[in-house]
């Protein structure tokens, strides 16, 4: 559980309890048992919790769905469905049972390439905000833990970064860097890591605050025992209901990046069908079905992770779950 | 006209990005000026959309085949193409010959002209605007070529213009240098003429001769031109023109449905379907001078033969080019990328230009066993797992280039890359912009790209892009770019190259120009994949008298209306529908225009809605949850 947690309750007691009790006839268990044991415990409230949470579990079952058919793609839908040599169909011809998406300027099934962009879009929203989560945290860790001029130029140079408009930025990295997934990745990670810096370092500042803090510096540990051990594990929670936000928002940078030809065309995400119905004259065409399902996609996952997050978020923020209810 | 390497260099980006940010792209555009409905007064503006803005106005600078179509409407050349099948027919010289000795060539310049701010228009200005051509530096960038031969421009008279040329010259009908008024241009020296716009500043007209004069000039939205009434050939029957600029193909294609635009040049080809069914809607699918290529790395060298760059060595085998040459399907890229909206290609010369173009003999069609027949020969046959691979078991890999600009390069790349993984072949597929494309074909590290040209009526300018001498050159450690980007260098070609540059029988030259289009298609540096046609599209009821060059192709239809070589359209054009156009109109053919588009309409402003509302949410949480720590 979030060190800014209520405080144990009965209920939570029992919790400790009921976990500990298997052990304890026999031996004393250590304290890194122990903490395994707590641990488990609040993953496991935190998961009931999550639970109950009716939009969280909307969102889950969504993404639980996209993720299984992004895995299953190659299954559902063989590579060759998706190349343009071996495409069957007309181009640009409306929904029919062959296709029951249609299919694009090349006569390739609009469904299968949607499902073909799962795995792109997924894989690169994923990874984008890995990156980003890293880079944030690191720097919010040091940013708060550091006094002095270390913390204070992290903190301006997060905030320089915070000022740069996004969108400028990503454009002109991923132009000079070239259309390649790994660059849209990149571009994307290392234009949206200052929000997160700024939540950890909050957050950090608010932890070196608490007096296990002052013990572990008593007992000589180190800058980086602290961060490590003792800052890290507690914002934790609060970085994961972050980054499933972050996700959202790497998704849809990456679909704009696509969407202005700037991602990997040659690679389904559904950005990058976005632009191609663009630049294939599909809307002029009235080809509905080219622009909608890669839309509605990327609104439906976007909006699960979001659902995720900010269920997350109110498990592990209880001020945010006091306000809610 | 010189329209170097039908360079499409496609909306900026970053404006694509502005107009995509906005909302709705394609129909924001649209209804921001609902007062341009089909004028109903006569003479009020013709208005032409294009996809394309100018780079600049300045003659000396500008690339980009709609930059020269500004320049032949503010300038005179002293002669043009006609309209019927690309002669040499006079502009400003009313008439040239060429001197006994072949060292001179005499043009006789129209009397009593005068330029749009009342200074007289001679022979001096032309000897004038040549003459900073062969002095200059800058300028001979874009002109260069042709005045490669001439030493001297000199004006004895008012009226006659005299060229002094080293050696026989056969493009001394064509120059297209344009004729600049020298009192404006002398104020401009070699180094200001770098940065110089020729943009209107204060109201003011640019002083020029053309049909037009520019007035006006908004960078990335549009430029209108006045009717100039002074010309030789009459004043234009519209007052005004307008060159409107769009970001997208789609808002090009609804600005023309909405009479926004009453021409629109080049459509993208579903685009130019869908609006095809409009009734008021002439669609004009136009034969064309551009081809495509997919370019092989022949062993990329400088000029003096020092090799540079990375490409395959497997491409320096004539076999396994024309292997790859007979693995792609021509006709399926014309009826996948263009929609069916083009030819096969075979040479570098297009059809279009049916007194040089050579129909090859034994054409490459679609034959991937006598492609794979040819890498065997060439020593790459199948390994065991199915791939192609060389003595030493190395697999063949090659990397192939698209252009990010293009959506048909990007398209037509999908497919080779199919093809010749189907060969066994590996490929690299990746997509560069047309800078970074430009920068590796110049230091030869490629295998394979895919590009085109356009080709101008003189073959000289085309067909000097395969001789040894442009290939890439060195100074001070730097590696610049030739005109070759495939590196091509046949000692045969080059002699056959020499000797057209002398020929100044027709017949005679046509005869080389052919011999070297068959030495290229053995030889396969390129495998030209097809001739696009020029889609445009005009509002039926907005003008009339339109004129198509040329009258007539080999496949017998006409060519494209306006963007030619001359303003010949401009000159004859008439505002309102013609008497008895009706006839003549896309009748008969279906109505699904209306019913077509909404449903897309309101499906994508639908669907940016709700992303916007997905968006929205997302930044408002992200705020908050800053405003939260703080």
């Amino acid at each position: 559980m979030g060190l800014r947690g209520p405080m144990p309750g009965p209920e939570d007691a029992a919790d400790l309890v009921a976990v500990a009790e298997p052990a304890a006839p026999l031996v004393v268990p250590s304290s890194r048992q122990l903490a395994r044991a707590r641990r488990r415990a609040s993953r496991g409230r935190a998961w009931q919790q999550f639970r109950r949470s009716r939009p969280g579990m909307a969102g889950l079952v969504v993404l639980v769905t996209f993720a299984t058919l992004a895995v299953l793609a190659p299954v559902l839908f063989p590579p060759e469905t998706i190349s343009v040599v071996d495409a069957t169909g007309d181009p640009l011809s409306p929904p029919s049972p062959g296709f029951p998406l249609g299919t694009d300027e090349s006569g390739r099934s609009i469904l299968a390439l949607v499902v073909w962009g799962a795995r792109v879009s997924l894989v690169v929203g994923l990874a984008a905000t890995v990156v980003s989560m890293l880079i944030g945290t690191v720097i919010g860790v040091m940013a708060g833990h550091y006094r002095g001029w270390v913390g204070m130029g992290l903190n301006r140079f997060t905030d320089w970064f915070l000022v740069i408009p996004f969108l400028p930025l990503a454009i002109v990295l991923a132009t000079v860097l070239g259309a390649s997934l790994l660059n849209i990745i990149i571009v994307i990670g290392i234009t949206s890591w200052p929000g997160t810096a700024r939540l950890v370092r909050a957050q950090t500042l608010s932890v070196s605050a608490r007096p296990y803090l002052e013990r572990a510096r008593a007992l000589g540990g180190g800058d980086l025992h602290q961060m490590t051990r003792h800052v890290l594990p507690n914002v934790m929670p609060l970085v994961l209901a972050n980054t499933t936000l972050m996700v959202a928002l790497a998704i849809l940078s990456e679909t704009t990046l696509s969407f202005l030809g700037l991602g990997d065309p040659l690679a389904p995400s559904w950005g990058a069908l976005l632009d191609g119905a663009f630049t294939s004259g599909a809307m002029t065409v009235g080809a509905w079905w080219y622009v909608l399902p890669p839309g509605l996609c990327v609104v439906a996952v976007v909006l699960a992770f979001t659902l995720i997050g900010r269920a997350l978020e109110a498990i592990v923020d209880p001020q945010l779950s006091g306000q809610q209810r | 006209m010189h329209t170097r390497a039908l360079r499409r260099t496609g909306a900026a980006l970053l404006a694509a990005a502005a107009v995509a940010l906005t909302g709705a792209p394609g129909i924001a555009p649209a209804e921001e000026s609902p007062s341009a409905v089909p004028a109903a007064a006569a003479t009020g503006p013709y208005t032409v959309g294009m996809t394309t803005d100018v780079d600049s106005l300045n003659p000396f600078t500008g690339i980009v085949a709609e930059s020269f179509e500004m320049y032949q409407l503010m300038y005179p050349t002293l002669t043009t193409s006609s309209a019927e099948d690309f002669s040499p027919v006079p502009d400003l010289a009313e008439s040239w010959t060429e001197s006994a000795d072949q060292t001179t060539w005499t043009y006789r310049i129209r009397p009593d002209l005068t330029w749009s701010d009342g200074t007289p228009l001679t022979a001096r200005d032309a000897a004038y605007s040549f003459n900073r051509v062969i002095d200059g530096d800058y300028e001979q960038t874009n002109y260069g070529g042709y005045v490669a031969n001439i030493t001297r421009a000199e004006a004895p008279d008012d009226t006659t213009l005299v060229l002094t040329v080293s050696k026989p010259t056969p493009l001394m009908d064509r120059l297209a240098v344009y004729i600049l008024p020298e009192h404006v241009w002398r104020e401009i020296d070699g180094k200001e003429v770098r940065s110089f716009p020729n943009e209107p500043t204060d109201g003011q007209p640019i002083v020029g001769a053309g049909p037009y004069l520019l007035v006006e000039r908004q960078k990335g939205q549009f430029l209108r031109f006045q009717a100039n009434p002074t010309h030789w050939r009459g004043k234009p029957a519209f007052d005004e023109l307008v060159f409107r600029v769009y970001e997208n193909d789609d808002a090009l294609g609804q600005a023309l449905r909405k009479g926004e635009v009453d021409f629109a040049h080049d459509m993208q080809a579903n685009v130019f379907d869908a609006i095809s069914g409009d009734s008021v809607i002439t669609p004009i699918e136009a034969a064309n001078y551009d081809f495509s290529e997919i370019g092989f790395n022949t062993g990329a060298a400088l000029a003096d033969g020092t090799p540079i760059g990375d490409g395959h060595p497997a491409l320096r085998d004539t076999r396994v080019r024309q292997a790859l040459n007979w693995a792609i399907d021509r006709q399926v890229l014309v009826d996948k990328v263009l929609a069916g909206h083009g030819t096969p290609g075979s040479t570098v010369i297009p059809p279009l230009y049916t007194t040089l173009h050579l129909k090859p003999a034994n054409p490459y069609t679609y034959d991937p066993a006598r492609a794979g027949q040819l890498l065997d020969e060439a020593g790459y046959p199948l390994g065991a797992d199915g791939k192609r691979q060389d003595t030493d078991g190395t697999p063949l890999t090659l990397r192939l280039l698209g252009r990010q600009e293009s959506q048909e390069s990007q398209q037509t790349v999908q497919f080779v890359q199919g093809w010749l993984e189907d060969l066994g072949i590996t490929v690299e597929t990746k997509i560069v912009s047309e800078d970074t494309l430009i920068e590796l074909n110049g230091q030869g590290n490629f295998d394979i790209f895919e590009w085109g040209w356009g080709v101008e009526p003189d073959p000289d300018y085309q067909l000097s892009t395969f001789t040894c001498a442009q290939r890439s050159s060195e100074d001070d450690g730097t590696i610049y770019a030739g005109l070759s980007d495939s590196h091509f260098c046949n000692e045969e070609y080059d002699r056959l190259y020499a000797e057209q540059a002398t020929q100044t029988d027709p017949v005679q030259r046509a005869e080389t120009v052919r011999q070297m289009q068959q030495i290229l298609y053995d030889e396969a540096p390129y495998a030209v994949t097809y001739y696009p046609d020029m889609l445009q599209a005009r509002r039926t009821d907005a003008a009339h008298a339109l004129v198509a060059q040329p009258t007539t192709s080999a496949d017998g239809r006409p060519g494209r209306q306006l963007f030619q070589f001359g303003t010949w359209t401009y000159d004859a054009i008439q505002p309102g529908a013609a008497p008895a156009d009706g006839a003549s109109d896309a009748a008969g053919t279906q109505d699904t225009s209306a019913g077509g588009v909404s449903p897309a309409v309101i499906g994508g402003a639908a669907a940016l809605a709700v992303l916007g509302i997905a968006a929205a949410v997302l930044l408002g949480r992200r705020r908050r949850s800053d405003e939260d720590v703080e």
